[in-house]
């Protein structure tokens, strides 16, 4: 029974926070032979390669409400790499947020305009942060089409979420 | 693919259930079915499934494509599935309409007809129950609960369905026959009951909060709503199944199923209520008032099975019943959510696109209420005048009632091609620079 080295993701980023570098200090605290065990509000797909090129395997399982527990077990020797660039990685920092909106109590689908009409406004790489009442599901597929990444969750009290989009560099 | 894109085949679903719902209207007009033929002829088998399987099973598995992946936010399990279902449903239902049509010698005699439509029935709602049960499953919290137990209701009617479609046909032996005498009730009132109304009772938790900027309603109490309708469902076909088979009578098991049916009905409107009073939108779209006379309606029809039961008098008075139920309550929340769910989604594929590009039109744009305000109006009076004509037992009156019911239907489908070819919406902001004009009876992305 292998033995795992827990990290909690999610209060990172409901707090808008970055968790890779915390991700990549437990990886370097960890024991020979020990994994890494990650709560995500998100399945961390990005990690996943980031992870089987440091060595470890990973096995993903839903928690219930968008939420996942990650197991990264070690497998064989740890190849010795350079430290990934964080600006190359995939969970790099992303800038501070150029634009804020608060789209909380407009009409539906009143959040997705604005949105949509700031994001095409940033330049290649920014963010733009929001705040909404609830998953902005239409808008989902129309970012993705325009090839713009994003990140969000329900802050705990569940009334809040935020979203933050970061155009494509 | 993520929960929010578009259904593709959810406008031509629409399409086939308002056709369906104009052929209904004519055959009532027509005076084809009851009131003027009694309950069980042929005639009115013909009309009650053109309504419940052509109009109101087709619409609601249309939104269902649409809504059931935005409700888990989870992609729909088979997008591919979803055109061939609609192909087995509407041959299935013409090859049960047929095979009626041939019992009450409208046609020369052909048995095989009923149990090919049922099976053809079978397969289509069995891939749609196959399509949304998986995709619901992958997140069952809330709205998406209703919509499981409302498959699981489909699935027990349309095998109900399928047992007196063989056994009218002669082929299901002493038991088939035992199911066809006593069990017409119990596929009545799981179908209505059960799949219609618990699944039309969990889309509009969501579309009414998503609408009207409410806080979903906590899960503990839609948890208890749909605790209720479940357990009268399951009254229903357990109850009704031991019953039948030790044949014993259904009255207990009837008295058992309304009461929880009832209980539902209640604790939908406490949820309800409490949807509209913590809203932050106080203006109501058109959608949401004419959504507001069928929880009315729904609200009567509870209230005059119980003033029937109590005088005893339902079994005379089952058809005025069911058509409030179907019509007031069913068709008119159906057509009032069409409305805006066809101006949403036209919108969102036409303008979603260049958002934030070019300028693009609001969804209220595409609409024009005060224009449809009337055709809704014409529609529910009439609903409710021909509830009364069945109660009064007059035949013509309804019939007038169905022509007026005709004439509203007819307005707010014309409404709802217009919104679809984007008629109403200003032509110096019709189509910006990138949109393309939508298809009427599906969508291009």
């Amino acid at each position: 029974m292998a033995d795992y080295l827990d990290v909690d993701a999610r209060p990172i980023l409901r707090a808008g926070g970055e968790p890779f570098s915390a991700i990549m200090a437990a990886v370097g605290r960890l024991q020979e032979g020990q994994g890494l065990r990650l709560y995500a509000p998100f399945k961390p797909v990005p990690l996943f390669t980031v992870m089987a090129d440091k060595g470890f395997a990973h096995s993903a399982s839903e928690l219930g409400g968008g939420e996942w527990e990650v197991l990264f077990t070690p497998v064989g020797a740890k190849p010795e790499t350079t430290p990934i660039a964080a600006s190359n990685s995939p969970f790099a920092a992303w800038p501070e947020p150029v634009v804020e909106l608060d789209n909380r109590d407009l009409d539906p689908p009143e959040p997705m305009v604005r949105i949509l009409a700031a994001a095409e406004k940033l330049g290649p790489g920014e963010t733009l942060s929001s705040l909404l009442r609830r998953e902005p599901v239409f808008l989902f597929p129309q970012l993705e089409k325009r090839g713009f990444r994003w990140l969000g969750g329900f802050r705990p009290d569940g009334a809040t979420y935020e979203l933050t989009v970061r155009a494509p560099s | 693919m993520i929960g929010g894109s578009i259904s593709r085949w959810t406008m031509t679903y629409f399409a086939a259930a308002l056709t369906w719902l104009l052929a209904a209207l004519a055959l009532m007009v027509a005076g084809i079915g009851h009131p003027a033929a009694d309950l069980a002829a042929p005639d009115t088998l013909v009309l009650v499934h053109v309504v419940c399987i052509g109009w109101l099973s087709v619409a609601m598995c249309g939104a269902l494509f649409q809504f059931v992946p935005v409700l888990v936010a989870q992609p729909l399990f088979g997008e591919r599935w979803v055109l061939p279902a609609l192909v087995l449903l509407t041959a299935g239902l013409v090859s049960l309409l047929a095979g009626f049509m041939a019992l009450g010698a409208r046609l020369p005699s052909a048995p095989w007809l009923l149990p090919l439509g049922a099976l053809l029935l079978v397969a289509g709602f069995g891939l749609v129950v196959v399509d949304l049960g998986l995709t619901a499953w992958r997140r069952p919290t809330g709205p998406a609960r209703f919509v499981l137990v409302g498959l699981a209701s489909l699935c027990a009617t349309a095998a109900f369905g399928a047992v007196f479609a063989f056994a009218l046909a002669g082929w299901a032996g002493r038991m088939g026959d035992a199911v066809l005498a006593r069990g017409i009730p119990l596929h009545a009132i799981v179908g209505l009951g059960g799949w219609l109304t618990l699944t039309a009772m969990g889309v509009s938790y969501r579309l009414l909060s998503m609408f009207m900027l409410a806080p979903d309603v906590e899960d503990r109490k839609s948890r208890l709503t749909l605790a209720a309708g479940a357990l009268a469902v399951a009254a229903t076909v357990g109850g009704g199944a031991i019953a039948i088979g030790l044949e014993l009578g259904l009255n207990i098991v009837l008295s058992i199923a309304a009461l929880f049916g009832l209980a539902c009905a209640a604790l939908y409107g406490r949820d309800i209520a409490a949807i509209f009073r913590t809203r932050k939108r106080r203006h109501l779209e058109l959608n949401m008032r004419m959504a507001m006379l069928s929880f009315a309606s729904l609200a009567a029809t509870g209230l005059m099975g119980t003033a029937l039961v109590s005088t005893r008098t339902l079994p005379l008075h089952l058809g005025a019943f069911a058509f409030l139920a179907a019509f007031g309550w069913l068709s008119g929340l159906v057509l009032a959510k069409l409305y805006k769910i066809v101006a949403f989604l036209t919108w969102l594929e036409t303008y979603g696109p260049v958002m934030g590009r070019a300028p693009t039109p609001r969804v209220q744009d595409l609409v024009a209420e005060s224009r449809a305000t009337k055709w809704f109006a014409i529609y529910y009076v009439s609903v409710w005048m021909g509830t009364l004509a069945l109660l009064a037992a007059e035949p013509g009156a309804f019939r007038i009632a169905a022509a007026a019911m005709m004439i509203g239907v007819v307005g707010i489908v014309h409404e709802i091609i217009r919104i679809r070819r984007l008629e109403d919406v200003a032509s110096t902001l019709r189509l910006p620079a990138g949109a393309v004009a939508p298809h009427l009876l599906f969508a291009k992305t």
